[in-house]
Order: C-alpha cells, then sequence, then structure tokens
C-alpha cells in the first residue's frame, strides 16, 4: 500500500475503512430529539465507532470459521459472535431477519459465495 | 408470527452493503462471507450505530446540552460494558478533543497554564506553592 500523502488516493482510502458520514449522520438525527445537534466530530468519531464493530464482530465470527476449518463466514457465525461480544440483544432480532431473509431467497442465500 | 415480523420489520438498513463488505475485508484473516453474514453485519451496525446515539443523547440531556459531542459519546461508551470493552481504548483521548469542552476547562483559570515571561517568577515561587497545583 503506497503512501499518497496529501493525494486524492488518501482520501479514498479513508473513505474505503468509513461508513459515510451522511448515512452515520442521518441515523443520529434520526435517534435524537428533534432540537438536538450533533457536532461534526461526533459525526466523524461515530463513524470510527462503527466501522471498529464491524471489525470487531467480523473478527470474532471470522476466528470462529477458522478454529472449525470452515472458509466462509456465515449469518449464523455473525449471530454468535453478536452473543459472545455481550450483544446478544441483537441476537434475537438478528436471528428473526435472517430467517426471514432465508424464506424470502430460498437456497439462494446459502450458495452464495463472495 | 405477526410478533416476528414486527421485529424483523423494525430493522431497516440505511447503509451502504458494498461499503460495510469492504470494512468487513480490511481484516485479512477474512476469507469469504456469504451475504447472510452481509446483511447481519449491516444490520447490527446500524442497530449499534443507534443504540449509541441514543445513550450519547442521554448523556447530553443529563448535562443539559443540546449538542451531542465527543465527550458525551465518550460516556455513553464507558457506561456499556461490551461496547467500552472493544471501543474505549479506540476514541480520541479527552485532551485531543476540539469540541471544545477541555478549552474551556484551561480558560476558567487564566494565567495558570501561560508560562511565564522569562527572567520573571510567579508569584506563588515565593510563597513555595506548585504552579501545577489544579483541583
Amino acid at each position: 500500500m503506497e503512501d499518497n500523502i496529501g493525494s486524492d488516493d488518501g482520501s479514498i482510502k479513508e473513505q474505503d475503512r468509513l461508513l459515510p458520514i451522511a448515512n452515520v449522520g442521518r441515523i443520529m438525527k434520526q435517534i435524537l430529539p428533534p432540537n438536538a445537534k450533533i457536532s461534526k466530530e461526533a459525526k466523524e468519531t461515530m463513524q470510527e465507532c462503527v466501522s471498529e464493530f464491524i471489525g470487531f464482530v467480523t473478527g470474532e465470527a471470522s476466528e470462529k470459521c477458522r478454529k472449525e476449518r470452515r472458509k466462509t463466514v456465515n449469518g449464523d457465525d455473525i449471530c454468535w459472535a453478536m452473543e459472545t461480544l455481550g450483544f446478544d440483544n441483537y441476537a434475537g432480532p438478528l436471528r428473526r431477519y435472517l430467517h426471514r431473509y432465508r424464506d424470502l431467497e430460498g437456497d439462494k442465500a446459502n450458495q452464495d459465495r463472495q | 408470527m405477526a410478533e416476528e415480523d414486527d421485529a424483523a420489520s423494525t430493522i431497516r438498513p440505511d447503509l451502504p452493503a458494498g461499503r460495510v463488505k469492504r470494512i468487513m475485508k480490511l481484516d485479512r484473516d477474512i476469507n469469504k462471507v456469504n451475504s447472510e453474514a452481509l446483511l447481519l453485519v449491516t444490520c447490527s451496525t446500524q442497530l449499534f450505530l443507534e443504540f449509541l446515539a441514543e445513550r450519547s443523547a442521554q448523556v447530553a440531556a443529563e448535562k443539559k446540552r443540546k449538542t451531542v459531542k465527543l465527550d458525551q459519546m465518550r460516556i455513553a461508551v464507558k457506561r456499556h460494558r461490551p461496547t467500552s470493552d472493544f471501543l474505549l481504548d479506540s476514541l480520541p483521548a479527552p485532551a485531543q478533543s476540539v469540541d471544545g469542552q477541555s478549552a474551556e476547562k484551561v480558560r476558567s483559570r487564566p494565567g495558570a497554564e501561560k508560562p511565564a515571561p522569562a527572567g520573571t517568577r510567579r508569584i506563588d515561587d515565593f510563597f513555595g506553592k506548585p504552579v501545577s497545583e489544579v483541583s
């Protein structure tokens, strides 16, 4: 990986590891009371926080796959990771969402390989 | 069954799955990720974002502030054990906050942080008090 100081390539790389601030800001705004404001720094921090979350969950799920000698991380691995990391209150809604998705998608989801 | 549908429909991912996938793949140990996994990570990321925003807003409200800033987010992170376990160390240190709260504290003690001009001595030196005492 080259270090492109001050060029557009550097900023593109930054955006590759963060979710768009527009989406992040919009979701925050929907949660906050109508008259509340969010500092720019808070939005940027939230971008970093959610990327950390993604990496954290993915890493845990991936580790499970590695131990079980599976190459593909699947939905159940993600649910398991949530519970392991203490976000078990997400596991329920996620599993329900997953079952609904599977009903809709049929076998296509299970065969999907990235 | 209706309850399950309600629970499932409350998750409406508003995040770009492609970008989520790219972030997942930053980890070199990640081999392959199927579409279910991507979907659930996208959904759970949204849940987490909403959760942290809500908690941060609560902290701001407690402190009678209208603007959610980094300091409120930090407190919200600290208050939730699973989140603080993985996130607290990643947050910028309080001194680096540019939101102004740290700066306000400095300004409230005028002169305490300013270096004395060369050749002079602070009046506290005469009385034997350390300049750096703060409460």
